[in-house]
């Protein structure tokens, strides 16, 4: 099957005030019609700016991205603006980690969704508001119809944070970007907002590429997941069989720093020791070596290149040089 | 132990929607009458549906909205605009919030640094001060001062933010801190270690803990106590160990049902809640979780259940429990009720 989202060697570089900053590294992945692919890592990995890349909505001027990504089978990167707003919020939407960024403050929730229906799908404003409604109504947001007319500051956390899902769902994608996008819900909206996405998804055959902090999340939504860290992804494969067990010496940081339930609340949190690098160079050897408990010195050479096509891999001596 | 925060009976309805003469046509009902006291040096965490007024309580807390009836007592004082309350001022010194939104909490335009050195410096602290407190704080919630002082909130991903808000919570040395969704954008292992900065200035300086999150295991770690709000009320609440293994309230059991396993392998059967999302403008009548309520009898949509305690200082509002005024009624119809089937 050719893939929906095609990435190659994605690098973004920020200028910063004391220089580049890079904050994406050779980045490359594909997704599948119908696949869901859950991105984990770091904060401050170079999750949210590689989910931006997809629909290029990182400023010109300042940023410098290269590589290749196909979209839908189109070159994203040396695609017209015309043809840009075409594919936004039809082929490809997002739900951003911060809903204020989504919703303009001085319109209702009404209007933006009703807006985004009418220009993609040209139709009339009754049917356009008849969709908006649907969408509300799907996402579980209690009396709908009224909060049409809400402004976003008048909304809870969690119920912005749905709204902009009824937002990006509205014209029906073939490829959602969700960051973050249950973190405001409470655990029972949350569970039937995924539940909700998995039926669009057999409904319409959208792809999903999912960030998630939530182990549990990612189990319950994703086919594969791909780990992130300082920039880069450090290991990918499908999601039962890296969560259970792990190569990354990171990914294994990460899970074992876990909240579980009935842990012992007087002992301190075994949180990763040190802090991440800082992106102001790229890195060719191992970024998380200085932090590993596994570290030899030949973790300090470049690494060999991983085959990115391949069903699982991780970037890490001890699984790539055997 | 002496109570350090105190709030009686706190309501607050919001408008929404005008008719043509500006009145507005409909209420939010966002706070009913909530009660609750948080002892020095404890963490209460706060969950609950969306929606439920979590956030708006603590904004209520921070007087940065009024209360339309309710009082809110700090070390028996109250704070406000009010003549003869005491002043606002005095009370930021004391508590602070970590607001959920870390984007538009943040002035656009001033560098981390500034941001976090502000609120000391309008308390009177040195600017040098101020700078060296701002530094040791990013170092302490994980970020690089190096790196991150001269940057500009756009310039940061959300955890960063997040934790940009944290230190700049801390920057006053409060009292009593609210942390309103204040770890849910972070990785675990960066939660693990801004969880474990917490405890720890939690036993340096004996703060006190809001803590309001939709992590339940997280709540369950951090808290010592726990309130469930179901549409603006208070329906449990109890010493944590306690409320997380025998939860009196049927709203308690289905969001603690709901959590999705952490281990791979075991999608869980959801118990998904059923009925319709609960509505603020016109809540249910009686108890406002009957229409979705497995267990619901004729009085829980005729009366209101009152916080009856279930043992020790863990309480609920429910007719099921024994020790609930209405609960001779409740048990009377299920009688009346199981004849009919049978
Ligand atoms: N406009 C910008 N200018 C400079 N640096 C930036 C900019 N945007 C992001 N960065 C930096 O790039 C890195 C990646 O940011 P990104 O938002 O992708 O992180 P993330 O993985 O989404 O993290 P989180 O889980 O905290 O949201 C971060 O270190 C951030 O500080
Ligand atoms: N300024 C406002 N104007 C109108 N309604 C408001 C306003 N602020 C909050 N509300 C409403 O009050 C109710 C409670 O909102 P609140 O933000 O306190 O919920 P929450 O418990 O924090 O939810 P979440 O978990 O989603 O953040 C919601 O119905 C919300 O829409
Ligand atoms: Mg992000
Ligand atoms: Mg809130």
């Amino acid at each position: 099957m050719t893939p929906l989202i095609e990435v190659k060697k994605l690098n973004v570089t920020f200028q910063g005030e004391e220089g580049p900053i890079y904050a994406v590294q050779d980045v490359s992945f594909d997704l599948a019609p119908g696949e869901t692919l859950a991105l984990l890592g770091e904060s401050g990995c170079g999750k949210s700016v590689t989910m931006k890349s997809l629909m290029r909505l990182h400023p010109e001027h300042k940023t410098q991205i290269s590589g290749q990504i196909q979209v839908a089978g189109q070159d994203l990167l040396s695609m017209k603006s015309s043809a840009l707003s075409k594919l936004r919020g039809k082929t490809i939407s997002m739900v951003f980690q911060e809903p204020m960024l989504a919703f303009d403050p001085v319109f209702t929730i009404g209007d933006q969704i009703i807006e985004a229906v009418r220009r993609h799908e040209g139709c009339s404003q009754a049917d356009a508001r008849q969709r908006a409604l649907e969408m509300l109504e799907r996402v579980r947001i209690p009396s709908a119809a009224k909060r049409l007319k809400a402004y976003p500051h008048e909304m809870s956390g969690g119920m912005r944070q749905r709204a902009m899902i009824a937002l990006a769902l509205a014209c029906r994608p073939q490829i959602l970007l969700a960051d973050e996008p249950t973190t405001a819900l409470d655990a029972t909206v949350q569970i039937q907002v995924l539940l909700l996405l998995k039926e669009l998804q057999r409904e319409l055959g959208m792809s999903m590429i999912f960030v998630t902090h939530d182990v549990g999340v990612a189990i319950e939504v994703a086919d594969r997941t791909a780990v992130m860290y300082a920039g880069r992804i450090i290991e990918q494969g499908p999601v039962q069989e890296v969560l259970s067990h792990p190569q990354h010496p990171y990914t294994q940081g990460l899970l074992a720093a876990t909240v579980h339930p009935g842990m012992d609340r007087h002992q301190p949190l075994p949180a990763i020791p040190g802090s991440p690098p800082q992106l102001l160079r790229r890195m060719e050897d191992c970024a998380f070596a200085p932090r590993c408990p596994h570290a030899q010195e030949a973790c300090s050479l470049p690494l060999p290149a991983v085959d990115h096509q391949a069903a699982r891999w991780s970037r890490c001596i001890a699984h790539t040089s055997a | 132990m002496t109570s350090v925060l105190r709030v009686q009976d706190l309501k607050k309805y919001f408008p929404l929607g005008k008719d043509l003469f500006g009145r507005p046509t409909q209420v939010v009902h966002a706070v009913e009458s909530v009660s609750f006291d948080v002892k020095k040096g404890r963490t209460l965490g706060i969950v609950g549906e969306s929606g439920c007024g979590k956030s708006t309580t603590a904004r209520l807390l921070m007087h940065l909205i009024e209360p339309d009836e309710g009082r809110i007592l700090i070390h028996g004082k109250e704070y406000g605009q009010i003549g003869g309350r005491h002043p606002l001022s005095e009370l930021r010194k004391q508590m602070q919030m970590v607001f959920q939104d870390s984007y538009a909490s943040l002035n656009p335009r001033l560098t981390i640094e500034d941001s976090i050195a502000f609120g000391p410096r309008i308390h009177g602290v040195k600017e040098v001060q101020a700078r060296q407190m701002a530094r040791d704080l990013l170092e302490r919630v994980g970020l690089n001062p190096g790196v991150f002082i001269r940057r500009y909130p756009h310039e940061l991903s959300g955890g960063q933010r997040q934790r940009v808000n944290i230190a700049r919570a801390l920057a006053i040395q409060p009292e009593i801190v609210i942390l309103d969704e204040a770890v849910s954008a972070l990785d675990k292992s960066v939660q693990a270690q801004v969880l474990n900065l917490l405890a720890d200035l939690k036993k340096e300086l004996g703060l006190t803990y809001l803590f309001i999150s939709h992590d339940l295991n997280v709540v369950q770690y951090i808290s010592d106590d726990v309130m469930v709000m179901y549409l603006g009320q208070v329906v449990e609440s109890g010493p944590v160990e306690q409320l997380y293994r025998q939860s009196a309230h049927p709203y308690t059991r289905a969001l603690l049902n709901s959590v999705p396993a952490q281990t791979p392998g075991t999608r869980k059967d959801y118990i998904v809640l059923e009925g319709d999302p609960p509505n603020p403008i016109a809540p249910p009548s009686g108890c406002r979780f009957h229409p979705r309520c497995e267990f619901a009898r004729a009085i829980c949509s005729e009366k209101t259940p009152d916080t009856v305690r279930v043992e020790g200082e863990h309480r609920a509002a429910c007719f099921r429990l024994p020790q609930s005024a209405g609960h001779q009624h409740y048990i009377a119809l299920q009688e009346v009720q199981d004849d009919t089937t049978h």
